[in-house]
C-alpha cells in the first residue's frame, strides 16, 4: 500500500499539491475496495452428519457444496468468492446452538443455514435473529412460518398436500392417517382433515404415534378394521419406516399418499419390493423427476459424489437455498442483511434448478415451487402421474402474511 | 375388538420385550455388567444378516452369520474390556456406553447410513376379517423358545451349574475348581449370541440403520430390571406383564398412552417391587 | 476464617490447606478477568459450559456421597427449563418477574423430586431400581411432552410447543431506574461465576457436615448406619432433593442462556451424560467440577474439527480414562497433586451387595 503512494507520488510529483492529495486518496479507497473485494462472502452450514439423523443430513451438506462449488466457478457473487463454512450439528440441538453461536461471533458467517427438524429451526432462529444474522431454513417442514429474519427453501403444506385432494379424486374417499406424534406429523394430521372436508372425501380414522415406536402391529390392525380407500402417512425417523415392510408382510395392500415417505430417507431404495408400491408422493423434487435440467443436475451430483445412495429432497433445498441467496446477493449489491432481506420483498430473484425456474414468493420469504404428484410402482421404479404446476404459498397469503409490509415473526397453524 | 387379534398383538409385543431383553438378562442379571453396548449387539446382529443375504446367502444362513457377527464382537469386547469392569457397575456403565458409541459410529463410517433392507419372509394370513405377517408367528415362537433354551442351558447343563455357581460365589466356586474367567467370558459369549439373534430375527422387519439399536436398549432394560436376576421368574413374568400393559393401553387408547403406561408400569413396579418380580415369584430363591 | 475453612475442608472433599485454597483464589480471578477480557464468543461458549456444572455437581452429591445413581438429572432439568419458559413466557420481563420465574422453577422441581423421591425410597427402592425408575421418569416425559404440539397445549400465555419446544422467552431481567437491565453476554456470565461459586462452597459445607457423614454411613451399609439410628430413608430423600434441584438450576440456566428448551434435553443420550461426566472426572465434588467442563469443551472441540470420527475419538478417550483411572481422571490428577490420603471419597462397593447398591 505504501509503495504504491510512493509509486503515485513520484509520478504526480510535477502535479499541483491538492490534485496529489486527492489521487493517493482515490488509490488507497482503491485498493481497499480491491481488498475488500477479494474477500469471500461467508456461509455458515449446520447440517446433521452424524447421530440419528445422518441419513438426511449428509446428502444436504453436498448440495450446499455443489452449489457453492459452481457458483464459484462461475466467477462467484459481485466478483467476491462463496466460502461455506460446514459444522457437524451431530443431530442434537445443543450442538446447534452451540456452533450457531460460533459460526456467527468467531467465523463471522454472512448468513446462517441449516437444520433439518423444525427444532433445530426453532433453536436457530432467536440466536440468529439477537444476531443480526439472516437465516435460511432448507428443508420441508409443517408450514407456516412467516418470519423477517428467516427465509425457507423447502415446501409446505399448502403446496405438497396437494396430493390429498388428488387422492381423494383419483384414488377413493376415505383416508386413514397414521403420523408422527409431534408437531410436524400433527400439522400434517390436520391439513389432511382441513383438506379431505374440502374435497369431500372422510377420515375413517387417525393415528399419532410416538418416535420411538418400532412395531407396527396393532396400527395395521385398526387400518384393517376402518377399510380405507388409501392411507396418508408421515411416518418419521428410521424407527417408524419400519411400518411399511410391517404393513407389506401383514398382506395390507392399500394405496398409500405422503409428502415424506419417499423423499426424505428414499424408502423406496432403502426398502425391498414390492413394500412401497402403490406410494403416491407430493413434492418439489425426487431424485426421479423427469425434467431436463434435472437429468443433467443427476449426473453432475453423482460424479462429485459417487457414493451417494440418493439425492433427496432436502438436499436440493440445500443446493437451491445457497444458488437463492447467491441471487439475492447480486441484486442487493451487497450482503448486508438488510438489503438482501429487502431485494427478496421487492426484486424478483429467480434461478435455475433441477425442479426448473424457481423464484422467490416475495412476501412471505418462501419458494414458489413446482409440485409433482409422483408414484412409486412395484419393482420401486418412479412415475409422474401429475404435474401440478408452480404453487406459491397461498395460505400463507391468506393468513396476512405481508413481511415487506408488516414484519413479523409467527409460526401458524391450521385450526 | 377380535381376540384373536388382540392375543397376537400381546404376543407380538411381549416377544419383542423378551427378545429385547434375553441376551441383558444374562449379562446384566447374571455378572452385573450394566452393558450399554447392548443395542449394537442387537445391530451387529441386523447387519450380519443383512450383509450375508445381500451376497446372496439364504435368510437362515445369513441370521446365523449375524448371530456369529454379534458373539464374536461381544467376545472381543469382554476380552479386551470387559473382563476389567466386573463388579464394577458404574464403570462398566460409562465403558460400555463409549463402546455402543464406537460401534455405531463406525459403523456408520465404514458401512454409510443405511443398508437396503431384507424383505419379511413367509407372507401373511388371514384370521377372519384380518390379516396378519406369519413371520409374527415366527417371533413369538423364537422368543419362548430361546428363553426355554437359555433357561434349559443354565439349569440342566454342567456349564449352567458351573455358571450359577460361580456367580453367586465366586471365590467359593474357583475354590472347588471352577474357572472363574472362563466362566465370565463364555456367559458373556452366550449373551452376546442371544443380542445377535434378536437382531437377526428382528432385521427382516425394520429398517437398516446403525443407530438401530436404540429402538431396543430401552427396552432390555426396562423389562430385566423390573423383572430381576431370574430369567423364568423374573424376564419372562416381566416382558408378559408389561407387554400386557402396552398391548392394552395401545388397543384401546392409542400409541401415546401404550408407551406411557409401559413406563409408568415400570415405575410403579419398581418402587413397588423393589427387588424385581423374580424375588417375589420364586419364593426368595435367586438363580 | 479458620472456621469457614474447618466447615468447608473434609473427609468428603478433595482440597484442604491454604495451598488448595490459594490456587482456587487464582483460578476463580482468572474467571473474573477472562469474562471481562476475553473475546464475547469466548464468554459466552464458557458460560454454556459452566450451566451443566449444576447438574454435575448435584450428581455428584447424590452419587458420591448417598450411593444414589438417579438417571433423571436430565428429567429434573428439563422441568426446571419448561417452568421458566413457561411461567417467563406469561409474567413477562418487567417488575423483575423473571427472577421470580426463576426461583419458582427451581422450587417447582425441588418440590416434585420430594414427591419422586418420597415414593421411592420410601417404598424400598435401592440401587438400580432407582436408576431405572428415574430414567423411565425422564423418557416418560421426554415422549408426553414431544406431542404437545396443538395450540391446545398452552399454559397461560405460553404454548408448550410439543418437539419444537418454547422459544423467545425473556432472559433474567432485573428491574432498574430507567430501563430494565437483560442478564446476557457477559453479565450473563458473572451471574452464573457467582452462582456456581456459591454453590459449590455450599455444597462442600454439606458434603463435610454431620448431614454429609450420614450420607456417607448410609452409601457405605445402611443397614449398620439403621441401627445406629440414622434414618436412611429421610437421608437419601434429602440427598435426592438437593441433587435434582440442582438439576433444575442447571435447566433454568440452560434456558435463559440459548432462550430454547425442548423434549430432547430429556432422551436417553442426554440422561447419560451427567453419569458420563461423573463418572469420569471422579465423583468428588472439585473433580467433578473441572472434569465436566473438560469434557464439554472436549466433545465441543471434536464436533468442530472431528467430522465424522467426532463420536469416535470421544468414545476412545472415555474408555481410556475410565480404565486407567477407575476413581476419576480428574480426582486422581488431584489426588496426586495435592498428596492427600485418607478416606476420601470410598467409590468401590462390595460386589455381593450388587442389587442393592449402584
Amino acid at each position: 500500500m505504501k509503495r504504491k503512494a510512493g509509486m503515485l507520488a513520484d509520478h504526480c510529483s510535477g502535479l499541483p499539491r491538492w490534485i496529489q492529495r486527492v489521487a493517493i486518496s482515490v488509490a488507497f479507497i482503491g485498493n481497499v475496495a480491491v481488498a475488500h473485494a477479494a474477500e469471500p462472502i461467508k456461509i455458515g452450514l449446520l447440517e446433521d452428519e452424524t447421530g440419528i439423523l445422518a441419513q438426511g443430513g449428509t446428502p444436504k451438506i453436498h448440495g450446499a457444496r455443489l452449489a457453492v462449488e459452481e457458483i464459484n466457478a462461475a466467477g462467484g457473487v459481485l466478483g467476491r468468492k462463496l466460502d461455506l463454512i460446514v459444522y457437524d450439528a451431530q443431530s442434537d440441538n445443543r450442538r446447534y446452538q452451540e456452533l450457531a453461536r460460533r459460526l456467527i461471533s468467531n467465523d463471522k458467517v454472512d448468513v446462517l443455514m441449516g437444520g433439518l427438524t423444525s427444532a433445530s429451526r426453532v433453536a436457530l432462529q432467536p440466536i440468529a435473529e439477537r444476531a443480526k444474522v439472516l437465516y435460511f431454513y432448507n428443508n420441508e417442514y409443517e408450514g407456516g412460518v412467516c418470519d423477517k429474519n428467516v427465509v425457507i427453501t423447502g415446501s409446505s403444506p399448502d403446496q405438497y398436500q396437494a396430493v390429498v385432494p388428488w387422492m381423494i379424486k383419483n384414488v377413493g374417499k376415505k383416508v386413514y392417517t397414521i403420523a408422527a406424534d409431534y408437531n410436524f406429523g400433527q400439522t400434517l394430521g390436520l391439513w389432511v382433515k382441513k383438506l379431505v372436508k374440502e374435497s369431500g372425501g372422510t377420515l375413517v380414522g387417525e393415528e399419532y404415534i410416538p418416535l420411538s415406536v418400532s412395531q407396527f402391529s396393532q396400527t395395521i390392525s385398526n387400518i384393517e378394521a376402518a377399510k380405507p380407500d388409501w392411507v396418508f402417512t408421515a411416518m418419521v425417523g428410521s424407527n417408524q419406516v419400519s411400518y411399511f415392510q410391517q404393513a407389506s408382510a401383514a398382506g395390507l395392500n392399500l394405496p398409500m399418499a405422503s409428502p415424506i415417505n419417499g423423499t426424505l430417507l428414499y424408502e423406496h431404495k432403502q426398502l425391498p419390493p414390492p413394500v412401497m408400491a402403490n406410494m403416491y408422493l407430493g413434492v418439489n423434487y425426487m431424485e426421479e423427476l423427469k425434467t431436463p435440467e434435472n437429468a443433467e443436475f443427476v449426473k453432475r451430483w453423482h460424479a462429485k459424489f459417487p457414493k451417494e445412495p440418493y439425492i433427496n429432497q432436502p438436499a436440493v433445498d440445500s443446493y437451491i437455498g445457497v444458488k437463492l441467496y447467491a441471487k439475492a446477493v447480486e441484486a442487493a449489491g451487497t450482503p448486508e442483511r438488510e438489503a438482501v432481506i429487502n431485494a427478496i420483498e421487492t426484486k424478483d430473484i429467480c434461478v435455475d434448478s433441477p425442479e426448473g425456474k424457481l423464484c422467490f414468493d416475495k412476501p412471505t420469504h418462501h419458494v414458489s415451487h413446482p409440485i409433482h404428484i409422483m408414484k412409486v410402482e412395484k419393482d420401486h421404479s418412479v412415475t409422474t402421474v401429475a404435474d401440478l404446476g408452480v404453487m406459491p404459498p397461498v395460505w400463507l397469503h391468506e393468513k396476512g402474511c405481508d413481511l415487506a409490509k408488516n414484519p413479523q415473526s409467527t409460526q401458524f397453524t391450521p385450526n | 375388538m377380535d381376540i384373536a387379534s388382540l392375543v397376537l398383538q400381546f404376543g407380538s409385543t411381549a416377544a419383542f420385550l423378551l427378545l429385547s431383553a434375553v441376551g441383558l438378562a444374562v449379562i446384566f442379571g447374571m455378572m452385573g455388567v450394566v452393558n450399554l453396548a447392548h443395542g449394537e449387539l442387537i445391530m451387529l446382529g441386523a447387519y450380519g444378516t443383512c450383509l450375508s443375504y445381500s451376497h446372496g446367502l439364504p435368510l437362515a444362513a445369513a441370521m446365523i452369520c449375524g448371530v456369529g457377527l454379534a458373539t464374536l464382537a461381544g467376545m472381543i469386547l469382554e476380552a479386551t474390556i470387559i473382563r476389567r469392569l466386573y463388579g464394577r457397575p458404574a464403570e462398566s456403565l460409562v465403558v460400555t456406553w463409549a463402546v455402543g458409541l464406537i460401534v455405531s459410529q463406525g459403523t456408520l463410517i465404514i458401512l454409510g447410513p443405511s443398508l437396503p433392507s431384507i424383505p419379511t419372509p413367509f407372507g401373511s394370513f388371514v384370521l377372519g376379517t384380518k390379516s396378519f405377517s406369519a413371520y409374527r408367528i415366527v417371533l413369538i415362537a423364537a422368543s419362548v423358545l430361546s428363553l426355554l433354551a437359555v433357561h434349559f442351558l443354565l439349569k440342566r447343563t454342567r456349564f449352567g451349574l458351573h455358571a450359577r455357581a460361580t456367580m453367586q460365589n465366586p471365590e467359593i466356586a474357583r475354590a472347588i475348581g471352577i474357572d472363574n474367567a472362563k466362566i465370565y467370558r463364555w456367559t458373556f459369549a452366550l449373551g452376546s449370541a442371544l443380542a445377535g439373534v434378536t437382531g437377526a430375527l428382528y432385521a427382516p422387519t425394520m429398517s437398516i440403520v446403525p443407530t438401530m439399536g436404540g429402538s431396543f436398549i430401552v427396552q432390555a432394560f426396562v423389562t430385566v430390571v423390573t423383572g430381576g436376576g431370574n430369567l423364568l421368574y423374573g424376564t419372562l413374568p416381566a416382558a408378559s406383564g408389561l407387554g400386557f400393559i402396552q398391548t392394552a393401553l395401545t388397543a384401546a387408547f392409542g400409541n401415546l398412552l401404550g408407551v406411557l403406561g409401559l413406563l409408568a408400569a415400570v415405575i410403579v413396579s419398581a418402587g413397588v417391587l423393589p427387588n424385581g418380580l423374580a424375588y417375589y415369584l420364586s419364593g426368595k430363591r435367586v438363580s | 476464617m479458620k472456621s469457614i475453612l474447618h466447615l468447608l475442608e473434609g473427609d468428603q472433599t478433595l482440597g484442604r490447606g491454604p495451598r488448595f485454597w490459594c490456587t482456587a483464589l487464582v483460578v476463580l480471578v482468572g474467571a473474573l478477568v477472562f469474562g471481562g477480557l476475553a473475546s464475547s464468543f469466548a464468554v459466552d461458549t464458557a458460560s454454556y459450559f459452566l450451566v451443566w456444572v449444576f447438574m454435575a455437581l448435584g450428581l455428584a452429591l447424590m452419587w458420591g456421597l448417598s450411593g444414589t445413581l438417579s438417571f433423571g438429572q436430565t428429567a429434573f432439568f428439563g422441568l426446571g427449563g419448561y417452568c421458566y419458559a413457561i411461567v417467563a413466557t406469561n409474567f413477562g420481563p418487567d417488575n423483575g418477574l423473571t427472577l421470580v420465574a426463576l426461583l419458582l422453577s427451581v422450587f417447582l422441581v425441588a418440590v416434585i423430586a420430594a414427591i419422586v423421591g418420597l415414593f421411592m425410597f420410601f417404598g424400598g427402592a435401592r440401587g438400580v431400581f432407582v436408576s431405572i425408575i428415574t430414567l423411565a421418569i425422564s423418557l416418560s416425559l421426554e415422549t408426553f411432552l414431544s406431542q404437545t404440539a396443538g395450540p391446545q397445549w398452552k399454559l397461560g400465555s405460553a404454548l408448550i410447543g410439543g418437539f419444537n419446544g418454547i422459544t423467545s422467552m425473556p432472559p433474567i431481567t432485573i428491574p432498574w431506574f430507567g430501563s430494565d437491565y437483560e442478564v446476557t453476554g457477559r453479565a450473563f456470565y458473572y451471574a452464573i461465576v457467582a452462582v456456581l461459586v456459591l454453590t459449590y462452597l455450599a455444597l462442600r459445607i454439606v458434603g463435610n457436615s454431620r448431614f454429609g457423614d450420614a450420607m456417607v454411613a448410609v452409601r457405605e451399609n445402611p443397614r449398620r448406619a439403621e441401627a445406629l439410628g440414622y434414618n436412611v430413608k429421610a437421608v437419601l430423600l434429602a440427598a435426592f432433593v438437593l441433587g435434582s434441584s440442582l438439576a433444575g438450576v442447571s435447566g433454568v440456566a440452560f434456558t435463559t442462556w440459548g432462550l430454547y428448551v425442548s423434549p430432547d434435553t430429556m432422551g436417553l443420550a442426554a440422561a447419560a451424560m451427567p453419569i458420563v461426566w461423573t463418572a469420569v472426572s471422579g465423583k468428588d465434588l472439585t473433580a467433578t467440577f473441572i472434569g465436566t467442563i473438560l469434557l464439554l469443551a472436549l466433545s465441543q472441540t471434536l464436533a468442530i474439527y472431528g467430522s465424522q470420527y467426532a463420536y469416535v475419538a470421544l468414545g476412545v478417550v472415555l474408555i481410556a480414562s475410565v480404565l486407567t483411572c477407575p476413581e476419576g481422571i480428574v480426582e486422581k490428577a488431584m489426588r496426586l497433586s495435592l498428596s492427600q490420603s485418607g478416606p476420601g471419597n470410598k467409590v468401590r462397593t462390595t460386589s455381593r451387595a450388587r442389587w442393592r447398591n449402584a
